[in-house]
């Protein structure tokens, strides 16, 4: 049978096109009317519809499109209640009517009547046998036969060739379907049931009502839907409401109705029963109507009209969207072109060059409040030349900016939505004037939390025009988005800020540290220093009296030198003990205004031979009117010896060096400072680290005991001074000792004379 | 060390009677000199010697003439060196302590006219000692020299002066030195 195998997939073929079934065009003359009304009736909408196999399919097939569950849609009623007024009518508007040649042709109005039937035959038997709600078993016997609809309005010609067969009385219905279409009308509408949608329970009855032996598999529970399909429309058709004229029954009723619980009496009376009522819903349906072309073309003009309507309220529906998508693409870019800005300035450049090149702003100033609210930060962009100016402008103690609210927030929200500049921003048409051209002039407020951060202070169009509501509405939406963005970019730079602030704690956390732990240091060398004081000094005095004996008795002058060396060198271990104790400890500095000058020529005078044995000049120069000082006289002049020496014993390894020492005037800082100079091979790195060490020597181990800057260090912060050490190799060594310049007391200022 | 002595003084030195002492100046058994426009006789210490030696009495009293020197310190060998060099000198009469608590109970017994005393003991240190002593009026012309191995030589005055002292030696020190300043305290 390849010819039968080719048509039936022919048949599959065009099923698969099919959205819709046209109706009968008394149905649409019915019905059409009812959709156009204004308002539309939906009560008298859903009566036409729930007897009617095509609209009846039709709705449940919205309502499934439309997205509800299929299991849920088992009654029109709930389909109706599942679908929108506005997409039931839309729907409705489209139903086309089937030829008047075709519905003669294939007894459409039979098959209709014949589907009614079996409808109403079901919700009698459902609400007899309660197995199944009244409404779904009317829906499913309305449907049941939808295959044979199908195969009637979409093939009507090769139907007329079955019809024909049937009248011959050659073959039963399905045999002649499947001998000119290759399948019969069960399959086929469960082809559509199956491709529409349609619930599991729905499909079965399309497909299997003509079953005698329903497959357990579909058959459900005893008294089930395709059983009871099976009755009514076993019913209808002894009833009259056969869907060919040459039909014979062979099947007995009752056999079916005992399977559903019914006697064959009881079959025949809901058989009578439905036959004497059908009337009425056949009237309701139109199916009664046979209406005349004109009237069905007055009626389709109507329908076109309104569906023309909806169309183009669909296209201007369709153009704002399209209207909404290009700002919600704008604003999604401008989001992401704002994600990567990271400081107030490039939010308020993104801003301003996106709201000037896609609003069609002519002048566009976005500013923002510093966050203090001690200026205000803003940016100047044009249609035609970008960003021109960037600008701070101080408005702290005036009061021509608009007051932003830090706390309490205002008692209502914000808005974003553009207000006339003019009066609110005076201030920057002040500042900007001219540059901003002509009015007239707009500001959308950027604001978080009812927060105004700034504003866009704008004008738009070429030339200016008022502003309209959705370009308002356009500009509200990026000054909304600006305002967040400038949050964060305020945010993230308070965070830096914070951290930098953060990192400078810790330095000073670090140096307090370090000079916690050099203090600990000189601490526990203090405490050493004593220990070594009593521990050391005690056996000293034993070597050195022993030795004093002994040099006393004896007459030998060479063993008495070498006794002599040996009370010396326990005299200056016993130096360098008291040196060290001098160092972790100094003396109470007796503290007087000094003549920090005067100091400094009397110190360069006494080391000056020093300097001359090493052939290291030594040069001193004072600042004008150097304030004095308040500190110890003597310790000050011995720390700064100590440096000089040093700075001397470093030249004296180089040729040529001098050591230069300064006083200077540091009015600023109110403070005296000597800088003691020279130009020697300096230290280098490690040597500098450690140059204020006790006992630790840059030079030649051995020459000096490394005492002398730290005790030097000691005495100067003893002092309250400060002293730091700059050098580097080859660059000679500069040492600066600071003090405060000495505050006389208020009331009698005169008082500090400086002590020459 | 006294050269020359009053007819009192060797009575006292003597254990007889100042009568007994002039009588036999007088009479020629004991040798001496008249202060020189006075009637105050005077006898060398050789010529006392000798009358002692003769007469069978005990020299011991002579000794005492010597300045007694209390010396405290814990560390052995000071105490050693220090008692050497006093010894040597023989001008005086040495005892020792180690402590704080001896050199106290010594000071009651021995009555020392120098007390050498180290800042540092190891039961009470010398500040405690330098005021009982001078908390005690009998004591009133015991002089105290202080030493110390951990008190600077340019503070040490000053602090000695403040505990009652009346000498600071830093420790090491010149012998010489330290009985130069036990001589001057007692004007030897």
């Amino acid at each position: 049978m390849a010819a039968a195998g080719l048509q039936r997939r022919k048949v599959e073929l065009l099923l698969e096109e099919v959205e819709h079934l046209p109706t009968l065009p008394g149905v649409s003359l019915h019905v059409l009317p009812l959709v156009m009304a204004s308002p539309p009736r939906p009560r008298d909408i859903q009566l036409a519809i729930e007897v009617d196999p095509t609209l009846a399919a039709r709705t449940l097939k919205l309502a499934i499109d439309l997205g509800h569950p299929a299991e849920a849609m088992m009654s029109i009623d709930a389909a109706l209640h599942a679908v929108p007024l506005d997409a039931l009518t839309a729907s409705l508007l489209s139903i086309d009517p089937v030829d008047p040649d075709v519905l003669h042709g294939v007894e459409l109005v039979r098959l209709w009547r014949h589907a009614l039937a079996t409808a109403m035959a079901c919700q009698v038997i459902a609400t007899r046998v309660g197995t199944v709600p009244p409404e779904t078993a009317f829906l499913a016997g309305l449907l049941h036969d939808i295959g044979q609809v199908a195969l009637r309005v979409l093939m009507p010609r090769a139907y007329a060739q079955v019809l024909e067969r049937l009248r011959t009385g050659r073959a039963d219905l399905l045999e002649a379907e499947r001998e000119v279409f290759g399948v019969d009308h069960a399959v086929v509408g469960r082809q559509l049931a199956q491709r529409w949608g349609f619930a599991e329970p729905l499909q079965s009855v399309i497909w299997l009502h003509h079953q005698a032996q329903i497959p357990a598999a579909n058959r459900g529970a005893r008294g089930g839907l395709t059983e009871l399909v099976r009755l009514a429309d076993l019913l209808a058709r002894q009833h009259g409401f056969s869907y060919h004229a040459a039909e014979q029954i062979p099947e007995n009723t009752a056999e079916v109705a005992e399977r559903l619980g019914l006697s064959g009496v009881q079959a025949e009376q809901i058989g009578r029963q439905v036959a004497s009522a059908i009337e009425l819903n056949a009237g309701r349906a139109g199916l009664r109507d046979e209406p005349s072309p004109t009237e069905l073309g007055r009626v389709l003009l109507g329908a076109n009209v309104r569906l023309g309507e909806l169309y183009r309220s669909g296209y201007s529906l369709c153009h704002t969207a399209q209207a909404e998508f290009r700002q919600a693409s704008l604003l999604l870019e401008l989001n992401a072109a704002l994600a990567t800005c990271h400081s107030t300035r490039a939010v308020l450049e993104t801003v301003a060059t996106t709201a000037c090149n896609a609003l069609g702003l002519r002048v566009a100033v976005p500013y923002a409040v510093a966050t203090d609210g001690s200026y205000v930060e803003g940016v100047r962009c044009t249609s035609s030349g970008g960003i021109e100016e960037h600008f701070l402008h101080d408005i702290a103690g005036t009061d021509r900016l608009e007051p932003v609210p830090a706390r309490p927030p205002m008692p209502f929200p914000v808005s974003s939505a553009p207000v006339r500049a003019e009066r609110t921003e005076g201030w920057l048409f002040e500042r900007c004037g001219a540059d901003l051209g002509s009015g007239p002039f707009y500001a959308a407020a950027m604001a978080v939390a009812d927060t105004k951060l700034g504003a866009i202070v704008f004008s738009i169009g070429d030339p200016p025009h008022e502003l309209t509501s959705q370009e308002a509405h356009q500009i509200a939406s990026v000054a909304g988005i600006a305002g967040i963005a400038l949050k964060r970019a305020q945010a993230e730079a308070d965070l830096v800020a914070l951290s930098e602030e953060l990192a400078n704690v810790n330095r000073q956390l670090q140096a307090a540290h370090h000079k916690s732990l050099q203090e600990r240091n000189v601490a526990s060398l203090s405490e050493m220093a004593m220990g070594a004081a009593h521990e050391i000094n005690n056996p000293l005095a034993i070597i050195s009296g022993r030795a004093q004996q002994l040099a006393a008795q004896q007459d030998d002058a060479a063993t008495r030198d070498i006794l002599q060396t040996i009370i010396d060198q326990a005299d200056r271990i016993s130096e360098i003990i008291t040196e060290l104790r001098a160092f972790a400890k100094p003396p109470a500095p007796k503290r007087e205004p000094v003549d920090a000058a005067a100091l400094a020529r009397r110190l360069a005078d006494e080391l000056r031979p020093q300097g001359a044995s090493a052939e290291v000049p030594i040069a001193v120069d004072a600042d004008e009117g150097v304030p004095p000082i308040e500190v110890d006289p003597d310790q000050v002049a011995a720390a700064l010896g100590e440096i000089v020496r040093n700075a001397v014993e470093a030249c004296s390894h180089a040729e040529g060096g001098t050591v230069t020492l300064l006083v200077q005037a540091l009015a600023a800082e109110r403070s005296v400072r000597f800088v003691v100079t020279d130009d020697g091979p300096g230290m280098d790195p490690t040597v500098r680290a450690r140059a204020f060490d006790p006992f630790y020597s840059g030079y030649e181990a051995g020459r000096r005991r490394g005492l002398g800057l730290p005790r030097a260090y000691r005495a100067v912060q003893a002092n309250g001074g400060d002293i730091t050490l700059e050098s580097a190799p080859g660059g000679g060594t500069t040492v600066r000792v600071t003090f405060p310049a000495f505050q006389p007391a208020p009331p009698e200022p005169a008082n500090g004379s400086a002590r020459a | 060390m006294k050269e020359v002595y009053s007819t009192g003084e060797a009575a006292k030195i003597c254990r007889v009677s100042q009568q007994t002492i002039i009588r036999c100046f007088d009479s020629g058994k004991l040798e001496g000199f008249y202060v020189p426009g006075s009637r105050f006789r005077r006898i060398p210490r050789d010529t006392l010697i000798r009358f002692m030696k003769e007469n069978g009495i005990p020299l011991t009293n002579l000794d005492s003439d010597k300045k007694k020197v209390l010396v405290v310190d814990d560390e052995a060998e000071i105490v050693t060196l220090l008692v050497d060099v006093l010894e040597r000198d023989g001008r005086f009469e040495v005892k020792t302590a180690t402590c704080g608590y001896d050199a106290g109970l010594l000071t009651q017994q021995f009555r020392p006219d120098v007390i050498v005393l180290d800042y540092m003991l190891p039961d009470i240190n010398a500040n405690v000692v330098c005021k009982t002593i001078r908390g005690n009026p009998s004591l009133e012309d015991t002089k105290i020299i202080l030493i110390s191995a951990h008190i600077e030589e340019e503070e040490g005055p000053d602090e000695a002066h403040q505990l009652g002292a009346d000498a600071f030696l830093h420790k090491p020190f010149r012998i010489d030195e330290l009985v130069v300043k036990i001589a001057d305290l007692l004007k030897l």
